[in-house]
């Protein structure tokens, strides 16, 4: 089965309940926070193995470009630029679509690959499985095809715990895609509230069956309230505690770390998907 | 000159808003945008009064005339991103992966496909009684966050402009990716709201890289300090070496979570104010 754990809003703990998942049910743990991954520093993953990603980006062969400015005028992105007699291709707007290689009258332009980021996984003795890290490289824009990238590897006869990216874009729907099961985490505040009526609109779009986990609480009462009115409950919910803030500065599972919260998990799952 | 700030962390959760909206109350003159377009929280933290709102839309989308489709399939072929797929009836059709590059309109040999325009959103302009507010919902799940950034950055340079304001301080959206990117470009300075975690630490150091890229120089402010001490000093000889400045400490204090489900600023809790003021004065002045 393959977990996903989402949240529009930011730092509301999914690498929190996304390792302590993964602690549970002894899943493989997949980081898909691409631009900002940080479960290894819970998992603490050994013997790794690096593979670097490649997306095709156009090369313009100088020989054949006499610079018409075709390419430049029809990418819909602006990726493409004409300065004085030479064609550009500024990367981070490229989305290697092929248009330009098919505009181009001069046959100048063809695809290369070119290296977006890499994916690093390793064992962690602390679950007892893999710890995969989607790893963007810094300055790129291709998160959503890294994402994609990396699910696409995703053994489903294995249990497995997606961490998804924050936000309500599509570098959260590539996440959320691959999932039979989204665990949304919600920081009960105005904020969390907020963000997280955003991604349910995703959730119905996509038709996902849906747990939603209260987290640093203070107060569940407005959540509870919204969910309500659409239909909806929190299965469970963690209280806002230093104690749980300094298990995470130690790089402790909290799972591991607060036995209460591994029953709490383990129930509200198991409510859910009648297993384990 | 308009100067920009961008308030930017890396991981999520930092603190970048609570630390923007309580600024934005200090400040006597300023445009504010809230870069965070997929989950803009800033305005839930300030008094506006809305003045106007206008779609956002992204780039086209394709759309395929069954009427002259010959099913040849060089659309479903050329398209990178997996967006054209046959119904029951093998008639092919544009799914919502389509991110609208035109390469299947350009190819299509009968002349089947148009690209339609396709909204993606909602920009705003609102009153701030000390100056403006420019915000965005992007419909969740839709692509191009980063030109909607760009977007409403420009509305805000148009507007600080117009109503000669000379400052523009943008919340900026986590991570480091094209929302970041976007929320980056062009600004004269970063404050990098940083989280003392080893989450927080490890998303700076990305976020530092990015801003070297750009040559953006940064002020830091540590937020949750006060609880691992070590971790505390391995922050600070990390910043100095991505070439930043602590400009000042919030400890790890449960009033601040509370303050801010009531809705109120850190500006609620009096012994944050000196600090605040400091930030304020070192926004405007430092280069």
């Amino acid at each position: 089965m393959i977990i996903s754990i989402v949240s529009g809003k930011g730092g509301a703990g999914k690498t929190t309940i996304a390792t302590s998942l993964a602690h549970i049910l002894q899943a493989d743990y997949y980081d898909l926070d691409v631009d900002a991954p940080n479960g290894e520093y819970f998992l603490q993953p050994e013997n790794w193995q690096t593979e670097t990603v490649f997306q095709p980006q156009p090369k313009i062969d100088k020989s054949l470009c006499n610079a018409c400015g075709a390419c430049a005028r029809e990418c819909r992105f602006n990726a493409l630029y004409k300065l004085a007699d030479r064609v550009y291709l500024n990367d981070s707007l490229c989305h290697s679509c092929n248009l330009c290689r098919e505009v181009c009258p001069q046959g100048a332009i063809s695809y290369k690959p070119a290296a977006i980021g890499s994916v690093r996984s390793g064992d962690s003795s602390r679950t007892g499985a893999r710890a995969i890290i989607g790893d963007l490289r810094i300055g790129s824009t291709r998160a959503t095809a890294l994402i994609q990238r990396i699910v696409r590897q995703i053994d489903p006869q294995k249990p497995a715990v997606i961490d998804g990216p924050p936000g309500n874009s599509c570098t959260a729907v590539a996440a959320i895609k691959p999932a039979e099961l989204v665990i949304l985490v919600v920081e009960p505040t105005p904020f969390g509230i907020h963000d997280m009526l955003q991604t349910l609109k995703i959730l119905k779009n996509l038709n996902k069956p849906l747990l939603i986990i209260a987290n640093k609480s203070q107060d569940d009462g407005p959540l509870t309230a919204v969910l309500a009115e659409q239909g909806l409950t929190p299965a469970a919910s963690i209280p806002l505690k230093i104690e749980h803030h300094k298990s995470l500065l130690a790089g402790e599972i909290l799972s591991q770390s607060d036995p209460k919260i591994y029953r709490l998990l383990q129930q509200a799952l198991t409510r859910k998907t009648g297993t384990e | 000159m308009i100067r920009q700030i961008s308030v930017m962390s890396g991981k999520g959760g930092a603190g970048k808003t609570s630390v923007t909206a309580a600024l934005l109350n200090l400040l006597p003159q300023v445009v504010a945008v809230d870069a965070d377009v997929n989950a803009s929280n800033l305005p839930i933290l300030l008094t506006a009064q809305k003045l106007s709102e206008s779609g956002y839309y992204g780039t086209e989308v394709a759309q395929i005339s069954t009427e002259s489709c010959t099913a040849c399939g060089r659309c479903a072929e050329i398209c990178a991103f997996a967006a054209i797929r046959q119904d029951e009836q093998r008639k092919f059709l544009v799914t919502d992966d389509c991110e609208g590059c035109a390469a299947c309109f350009w190819i299509c040999p009968a002349q089947s496909i148009s690209m339609i325009p396709h909204r993606a959103g909602t920009q705003y302009l609102s009153r701030l009684e000390n100056g403006f507010l420019l915000h965005a919902e992007l419909i969740p799940g839709e692509d191009n966050s980063g030109k909607l950034i760009a977007n409403i950055r420009e509305l805000a340079r148009k507007v600080a402009a117009e109503e000669g304001l000379d400052l523009i301080l943008i919340d900026g959206p986590p991570g480091t990716s094209c929302q970041a990117i976007a929320s980056l470009t062009g600004v004269d300075m970063v404050l990098a709201v940083v989280e003392e975690s080893l989450s927080g630490l490890s998303d700076y150091q990305r976020l530092a890289q990015l801003m070297a890229r750009f040559r953006i120089p940064h002020l830091v402010l540590v937020n949750k300090t006060g609880v691992d001490p070590e971790l505390g000093k391995q922050i600070e000889t990390t910043v100095t070496a991505c070439g930043g400045e602590i400009i000042g400490r919030i400890p790890f204090d449960l009033e601040i979570p509370r303050a801010l489900s009531r809705r109120e600023t850190l500006l609620a809790l009096p012994a944050y104010r000196p600090l605040l003021e400091n930030i304020c004065t070192r926004l405007q002045t430092s280069s």
